[in-house]
Parts: C-alpha cells; structure tokens; sequence
C-alpha cells in the first residue's frame, strides 16, 4: 500500500511538469507552501490543541530572514532559508514557553500581540526590512542555475513539502505525537503520566515556527517580493481558518484545504470583492456542520485519518 | 514494619479561609496497601493531590523514599514513580485503550526526535517493546480483549481497569488510586480487590487507597488512616480503626455494622 502509494506520488509529481502550463504550477507550488504553513498551525492548534495567532509572523520572519540573509549578508538563499527555518523554531519555542501558562482565549491574545509586534517591527526597521514599501526577494541560486519560474521552482517546492508532510506525519505516529495527543485530552492526566507538558507545547510551537518559517521562504520566493501588509493578524486568521477547514488532525485535510482556499479566488473571480465572506461563510459552515473538516468528507485513503486512528503495521 | 515509602508531615492546605488539611500526618510502609477514609469534604483528594503536586502544601513535607517531593511539578513528582487514577477517570478519550497506556510506556521505551522523524533506527523496536509491554499490563488487569477499543467507548469498570494499567506503565513504586470503587458493582468491587492484592504481590508495589466503600478498602488494607474535617482522627489496622468511637460517630454513624458490610 504505502509503496504504491510512493509510486504513484512520484508518477504524477514527474508527469504533472509536462502536461500542466506554467500557471498551474505556479498554482501547485503556492498550494504546497501554503499547505506548510498550515501544517504548523495544525500542529500547534490541532496536535497540541493550543490555539495559536502567530502563524503570519512566522511567515513573515521566514520570508524576510530569508532575503535579508542573502541581499545583506550574501548567503545563498537555499542555506539562507533554512538557517532563517531553525532560528524562527527557537522564536517560536521561546514565544511557546513565555505564553503557555496561559491558555485558551488569553493564549489567542498573547500570540496575535507577537504578531502585531513582528508585523510593527517589519514596518518600521526600514534599513532592514525596506519599511512599509518591502523589499525584493532574491532569485533562488543553486550552482548557477536560475529558479524563477513555477515550472522550476515546482522541482525545489515539491519536494521540500512531501519531505516535511511525511516527517510531521512520522512524528505524530511516534511516541511525541502520542504525548501531544495525550495532552490535548487531559493535561492533568498527561502531567501525571511523567510528561512534561509546557515542554510538548513550546515544542510544538517550534515546530509550527520551523514549518511557517520554511513556508514562508519558499512563498516569499514565489512571490518574489515581500510587502509588510501580507503578515498582518488577518493573515494569522486566515491560516487559522485553512487549518480549520482542512479539518486540524489530519495531515492529508490540510493540503485539500489549502489547496481549496488557493484555487477558490480563481474560481469566484467576478465575486473578488465579496472574497472574505465566501472564506468566512466557508469557515462558519465547517465549525457548524462539519467540525472535523475537510478531512471528514474527503477520506482520502488512509491519509486523511488522524494519528489517532492507525492501524496496527 | 519496614521504613516508609511515602512520609506525608504535618502537612496543610488552605483555600483562601478555607482549611482543607490541617496538620496531617502519615506513613506508608512499603509494599502495603494503605488507605485513606473519611467522609466528603475531609481532605482526602486534597491530600492525593498533595502528594502528587498537582497542589502545593501552605506548610509541611513529602518525602518518597527520604527524597522531598512538595514543591516538585506534577511530572517530576511522576517520573520519581509516583503513579495515579482519577476520581472521574481522566482516560484519554479519544485514544485506543492500548495507546493510553503505552503513553506512560513511552518514557521507558525511548527513542530520539530522529528516529521518530524518520521511522528509521530504533523507532520499530522501541515502539513494538512498548506494544509488547502494554498487551502485558492490560492482560494483567483484564482488558486483553478490549486493547483497541477507544478508551471513552469502554465501559464504566473497564475504564477504572484502564486507569490502573495506565498508571502501572509508569513503572511506579507507589500506585494512588482516588476512589476505585466508586460506581462499581459488587462483582466489580471484588475483581478490584483481587488486581490489586495480585499487583502488590507481583510488582511489589505499594498503593495507598482513597475510598468510601468499607468492603474494598476492610478486605484489603494493611492500614488505615481516617480524616474529618482535614484532620487524621484514627490510624491503623482496619480492625481498630473500625472500634475507634470518633470513626463511627463521624464517619460511619449509626449503622456502622452496615457500612462496613461485614
């Protein structure tokens, strides 16, 4: 099963370059980098049932580390983007250990001030950042060659993201993702069993640092210019309600999710201005009818399950 | 009488005006099954929750095995070997009942963040020795067939026997069970009292008890201690604790025979 599986993934991510134009694959790599950063806010909200406001500013210090490494500091953006990665996981397991005492409604606070702060500093440390006009983000370099186009940078956004889906996946089906899971239902229980729970927490907070971090490197690379206005809490919201909708638990609702909420603009176009409502409608009508999300009604085989309900190997 | 596991001095804790204990005092000797009685409001989860650091005592010492433990975060005061069940049960609900334990498993099946990233290195053995172990300990309480059932799905007397398992993969020295018995039918009461009588002579452990009901804590207890209004007013062999005047006037009442259920 899981080798079919591989074979098939590799089959269709081969294939996809020669039969799909250019826009799609730009459209395929926005749904990847976009399906990261929800990835980390799954993990965090969803795993570790903390509700986080945060995952813009991830997004944001990913993609500005990322340039301003490589414009000021000259590092090749490959390495730039990862280095950028581990530092923001520290932010966030920091940010992970100063608020998690508090939780809840408080926690959501908490996060979307750290937000607000990193969004506050993006806009006003000008020599850095280019203030609130932003800056360019350089064109990807690895050994000489150029990757500027979707078609090009499919090959490098690709398979970054199966690497980290399949890695977060492992973990959640491993003894750390069985202590979060435990957690998330009874932290006096989880306490009592020797877990060490604020750890878990801000862990996972640095791993959806790390994962919005990557995200946004390699959105910032699509975009190829990095404007504050893009990392504002809405944005935080907004990453909130992908991960909602993709249904929190399941790592196959996220890239369904995400991959709705890219191509919806496209498909409401002559609706554009009346965007945010579709988006909220959607959300509001998941909560409702559908907590589960996504991943309830798509059943992808075997992958939409949550850890929680993996068979015996 | 061997030296304490758990020495419990002097101990207080105050809600606001409220004193929930006062002064308490108590030894359990190691490899016994102590438990504690008293009617509600006494202090008797208050206690509980003192030794396992869920609160802080506004004034006296815990010690496990001469190592103080008040103070210390719940999870330390765990991973010393102190194990607990929940007066309500705290399963986690969503979780097979294999899964709930090996959750307490996992510390002592260990293995690092890149074996869990990858599948690779020791993660199939460590993870296959955790299974092997949590079949074992759901065996030993009785749940061999339910091993894959969701814990909340699981019948009220299951979960208690989930509970039991759950806290023994800790690997503890020292079992707290709040209320066992609690909702349980007579048959069920006795199945407890057999587990619990077979864990101390198996794993040597040692267990203190919170409890209303007489029959399982009178059958099976080395020692009681009785609290009123958080203080200890008797402590003994359930023999003399059962003679004490203050014990049946406070807790037991008029029909003392009755509730013992002898």
């Amino acid at each position: 099963m899981r080798v079919v599986a591989i074979i098939v993934g590799l089959a269709l991510f081969l294939i996809a370059p020669q039969v799909l134009p250019e826009f799609r694959l730009f459209q395929v790599c926005l749904i990847a980098a976009t399906a990261l950063v929800v990835l980390g806010q799954a993990v965090v909200t969803g795993f570790a049932g903390q509700i986080s406001l945060a995952q813009s500013a991830f997004v944001g210090l990913g993609g500005y580390g990322a340039a301003i490494l490589t414009s000021s500091w000259g590092l090749p953006l490959w390495i730039a983007i990862p280095v950028t990665a581990v530092v923001v996981g520290c932010v966030g397991f920091v940010l992970g250990q100063a608020t998690l005492r508090v939780s809840g409604h408080y926690l959501a606070l908490a996060t979307m001030a750290f937000s607000a702060i990193v969004q506050l500093a993006l806009i006003h440390w000008d020599s850095l950042t280019g203030g609130a006009s932003g800056m360019p983000v350089p064109t990807l370099q690895i050994f000489g060659y150029n990757f500027s186009t979707g078609r090009d940078l499919y090959y490098i956004v690709l398979p970054i993201t199966a690497v980290l889906f399949v890695m977060t996946a492992n973990i959640m089906h491993s003894r750390f993702g069985r202590g979060l899971t435990a957690l998330r239902q009874s932290e006096t229980a989880a306490e009592a069993m020797g877990l060490d729970v604020l750890r878990y927490k801000a862990v996972a907070f640095a791993a959806s640092g790390f994962l919005g971090a990557i995200g946004g490197g390699l959105l910032a690379l699509l975009s190829t210019y990095l404007d504050p206005a893009q990392f504002s809490i809405t944005q935080a919201v907004y990453f909130l309600a992908v991960a909602v909708v993709g249904g929190l638990l399941s790592v196959g609702g996220v890239i369904a999710s995400s991959a709705l909420f890219v191509l919806l603009p496209e498909l409401l176009q002559s609706f554009q201005s009346y965007l945010g409502l579709v988006f909220a409608l959607l959300l509001l009508g998941f909560v409702v009818v559908r907590p589960d999300g996504l991943a309830s009604v798509v059943h992808i085989a075997g992958f939409a399950k949550g850890p929680r309900s993996r068979e015996t190997p | 009488m061997s030296t304490p596991l758990l020495c419990i001095r002097e101990v207080a804790v105050r809600f606001g005006g409220i004193v929930a204990l006062d002064g308490v005092s108590l030894d359990v000797a190691s490899e016994s099954i102590h438990a504690v009685i008293g009617p509600n409001g006494a202090g008797k989860s208050t206690l509980l929750n003192v030794v396992t650091g869920l609160y802080r005592p506004a004034a006296g010492a815990v010690s496990l095995a001469g190592e103080k433990i008040d103070g210390r975060s719940p999870h330390r005061i765990g991973r010393m070997g102190v194990a607990r069940t929940f007066q309500n049960t705290e399963l986690f609900g969503d979780m097979t009942a294999l899964e709930n334990v090996m959750v307490g498993l996992d510390r002592h099946h260990a293995y690092g963040i890149l074996s869990g990233l990858t599948h690779a290195g020791s993660y199939s053995s460590a993870e296959s020795a955790a299974r092997m172990e949590a079949e074992s300990l759901l065996e030993l309480v009785g749940l061999s067939g339910q091993m894959e059932v969701k814990a909340a799905t699981l019948p009220f007397g299951n979960q208690r026997r989930l509970e039991i398992a759950r806290a023994l993969a800790t690997r503890p020295r020292l079992l707290l069970l709040d209320e066992p018995a609690a909702g349980l039918r007579a048959a069920e009461i006795e199945e407890l009292n057999r587990i619990l009588l077979k864990l101390r002579a198996e794993l040597g452990l040692t267990i203190l008890v919170i409890d209303h009901v007489m029959p399982l804590v009178m059958a099976i207890s080395d020692r009681i201690s009785v609290l009123n209004f958080g203080r200890k007013i008797a402590d003994g062999e359930p023999e003399y604790v059962r003679k004490v005047p203050d014990v049946i006037k406070a807790y037991l009442g008029d029909r003392a025979d009755h509730a013992f259920g002898a």
